[in-house]
């Protein structure tokens, strides 16, 4: 017998006596779901898109954020992070068509991802309330290796995608067939595994800039 | 007592005896745990990171009943998951087998590494980069494929640093706590070409990451652990805060991923707050940085991503555990870590005493599973039974409870029909007679009276070297009155 068949047979043998009916396993599963929905914690603020901006500026998660009401303002939103940081405009372009088409005339732009890459801009699918997180999911026009290798990360996320709660991505994707890789991403690479002491930029990137695109908004910038 | 037991299971195991530190034999443990207790700066270094942790942990929940419904929950998402075992590792398997995903199963650490070394022969591979995986470290993995001629890197920066210094990891999320950065400063300087003596902590990483950046370019294979496995969808879960982890399962060509056969849950919702009590109850984050959700190899079209992806999926006595009702508690664990952190014993003697690839509470209660009594029946008397570690449990497995059922299991006579490979290992006939004579007499007043009476009335009798007793405590000598005549005294 194989240890495939071995191991099914082992465990499935001394399941016990207590071996549900499909039906009471349903009923489990949805009982523990629906406690799930009492114990959230509070989010920072009533609207969501603040409470995600409020999170993700708070000195744990470590990010930047701003807001725009256009997607056509990215560019300049990147040249006045670039300039305030004294950065080149050389930068890493994800391929994803929202971004490929806004005017980014005055960059010198690849959208090959360098392993020493300084800034590369990327487009997050859902971003997260609670926790100040963003969702990325893998695809031909929105390669991964752009969210890990710079040093600089810039990402536009839509207003109307921010959810509350990460259980509500879990629900929200329910049924669909995943893509090859999802990443949440929450601030900046860190590690404490030398005395304890926080560090940034261990293998990702040191510094997450968040721009939300809300085209139902006045633009304002917002600070760190 | 139990020495010559220890010294026939070590006969017993000269295999395993090749390997470092893999027999927990009383000597040796004793020795670990005295070189602890007297390391100063080794005590200093995990009061200071335990106290630090357990403040971290504190502040993510300041509201006792709501942390109490969140265990209660991720509690029952581990129970539910483990009572339809079965029915979701076939799910988990079918689904990944749809994602492009080879699945292997393999029954101990042997056939684990047979695999994984299989897989690296047919891609004629050289390096091995890693993320962070402890059943890895509980195959002795690194130590396989240094055997067949394969650099196995570890690319977490206290794995790094452990590995480095040929070391094991002395905490389960914190591998290099036991290290000071002017150790670390020392070694890098020793053993990373062209860098010189700093103990700049900023610096120190800037290092490993430059070093090891080159290494996730160079490294044939990646290999990770899994967090949680979702069957529903066929899903590899990662938690990770340094991002290495992600690389190892994007650049490399191939991604193996290796995991206990008790890590899958039904689907994506259950893992949500899994996930949320796994990171506030470890490093006190309300997420971590880093959450990686993968569900097959590199599809038509897309530019990043491993060509090939296997799952390794490793029972290694965890099917013993999950026979028991009782002990398949162990397997709800999350290897959060906090039952480490709040341990009065391994805040003492920290994680490399132990012996073992998982060290304290949990590594008590799992380790006897995965090693088998007759090396591991020590461990469970490793253990003032205070109960922090069941406290605070996410998911609230009865350590206390299940560590004075293995000292039951270890202790007993062994019988014919044993539910652990190795029951009765810590048997000994003297201890047996010796308990089995003092239940009688104190099960009885008139026997106890009789006895009290001698022993104060021959006290001056009673040795003063008295085994482990006075290795470290004053010797047990009856008193000169017995308490029940003072008391008739009073009256």
């Amino acid at each position: 017998m194989s240890s495939r068949d071995e191991i099914i047979e082992a465990v499935r043998g001394t399941l016990g006596s207590n071996r549900a009916n499909a039906a009471t396993v349903r009923r489990d599963a949805d009982a523990l779901l629906e406690e799930l929905t009492a114990i959230r914690p509070d989010l920072l603020a009533d609207d969501l898109v603040e409470a995600f901006i409020a999170r993700l500026v708070t000195p744990k998660v470590a990010a930047t954020a701003e807001r725009i009401a256009d997607a056509s303002e990215l560019p300049a939103a990147v040249a006045r992070y670039l300039e305030a940081r004294g950065l080149p405009t050389a930068i890493a372009l994800q391929p994803a068509a929202v971004l490929q088409a806004l005017d980014w005339s005055g960059f010198e732009l690849h959208d090959r991802v360098a392993p020493d890459e300084t800034l590369a801009v990327g487009f997050a699918r859902w971003g997260i309330a609670e926790t100040g997180s963003l969702v990325f999911h893998s695809d031909a026009e929105t390669p991964i290796l752009a969210n890990f290798l710079p040093l600089h990360h810039l990402v536009m996320v839509r207003a109307s995608t921010v959810l509350a709660y990460l259980d509500d991505y879990a629900a929200a994707t329910a049924g669909q067939r995943p893509p090859r890789n999802v990443n949440i991403i929450t601030g900046a690479s860190g590690t404490t595994d030398i005395e304890g002491s926080l560090v940034l930029g261990a293998h990702g990137p040191r510094y997450l800039h968040v721009v939300i695109l809300d085209e139902s908004a006045e633009p304002r910038a917002l600070q760190s | 007592m139990s020495a010559p037991h220890a010294t026939s299971a070590a006969a017993s195991s000269s295999k395993r005896d090749a390997r470092p530190i893999a027999f927990v034999s009383a000597q040796a443990l004793r020795e670990r745990m005295h070189d602890a207790v007297n390391d100063p700066h080794l005590r200093k270094s995990f009061r200071g990171a335990m106290d630090f942790l357990m403040a971290k942990r504190a502040a993510q929940f300041p509201d006792e009943s709501e942390l109490d419904s969140l265990r209660t929950l991720s509690e029952g998402i581990r129970q539910y998951s483990l009572s339809r075992l079965p029915d979701l590792l076939e799910q988990l398997e079918a689904k990944l087998t749809r994602n492009g995903v080879q699945v292997h199963w393999a029954a101990d650490a042997d056939e684990a590494n047979a695999i994984m070394l299989g897989i690296a022969r047919r891609h004629a591979a050289k390096t091995i980069v890693k993320g962070k995986s402890m059943v890895s470290e509980e195959i002795e993995f690194n130590h396989a494929m240094h055997d067949a001629g394969i650099d196995a890197l570890e690319s977490d920066m206290g794995e790094y640093i452990v590995q480095l210094a040929g070391e094991k990891p002395s905490h389960i999320i914190m591998p290099a706590i036991h290290k000071t950065k002017e150790q670390i400063a020392t070694l890098f300087a020793e053993k990373v070409p062209g860098v010189s003596y700093t103990d700049n902590v900023d610096t120190l990483i800037q290092i490993g990451r430059q070093v090891l950046r080159e290494k996730f370019e160079q490294a044939d294979i990646g290999l990770s652990g899994v967090n949680f496995a979702v069957a529903e969808t066929g899903t590899l879960c990662l938690v990770e805060n340094e991002g290495n982890g992600r690389m190892c399962t994007t650049v490399p060509r191939v991604h193996m991923a290796i995991t206990g056969i008790e890590k899958v849950v039904e689907k994506l919702e259950h893992v949500a707050p899994l996930y949320s009590i796994l990171t506030r109850s470890a490093t006190g984050q309300a997420i971590s940085t880093y959450f990686n959700l993968i569900s097959g190899p590199r599809k038509p079209g897309e530019k990043d991503g491993p060509e090939e992806v296997h799952l390794i999926l490793l029972d290694n006595g965890r099917s013993q555990a999950y026979a028991d009702e009782q002990l398949r508690k162990t397997l709800q664990c999350i290897r959060c870590g906090a039952c480490m952190n709040h341990c009065p014993v391994y805040t003492r003697i920290g994680g490399l005493a132990y012996g073992t690839t998982y060290p304290g509470p949990i590594g008590k209660i799992i380790s006897p599973h995965l090693m088998g009594l007759e090396q591991t029946h020590l461990l469970p008397t490793v253990s003032t039974l205070c109960g922090a570690c069941g406290e605070v449990c996410p998911v609230k497995i009865p350590i206390p409870e299940l560590l004075v059922r293995l000292r039951g299991e270890a202790q007993s006579k062994p019988h014919d029909n044993p539910v652990m490979v190795g029951q009765g290992a810590g048997y000994s006939a003297l201890a047996s007679f010796v308990w089995r004579t003092w239940a009688r007499i104190y099960a009885r007043p008139g026997n106890y009276r009789m006895f009290s009476w001698l022993a104060s009335r021959f006290r001056a009798l009673t040795p003063s070297r008295q085994s482990g007793w006075t290795a470290a405590r004053t010797p047990l000598t009856p008193a000169p009155r017995r308490l029940r005549d003072m008391v008739r005294d009073r009256q």
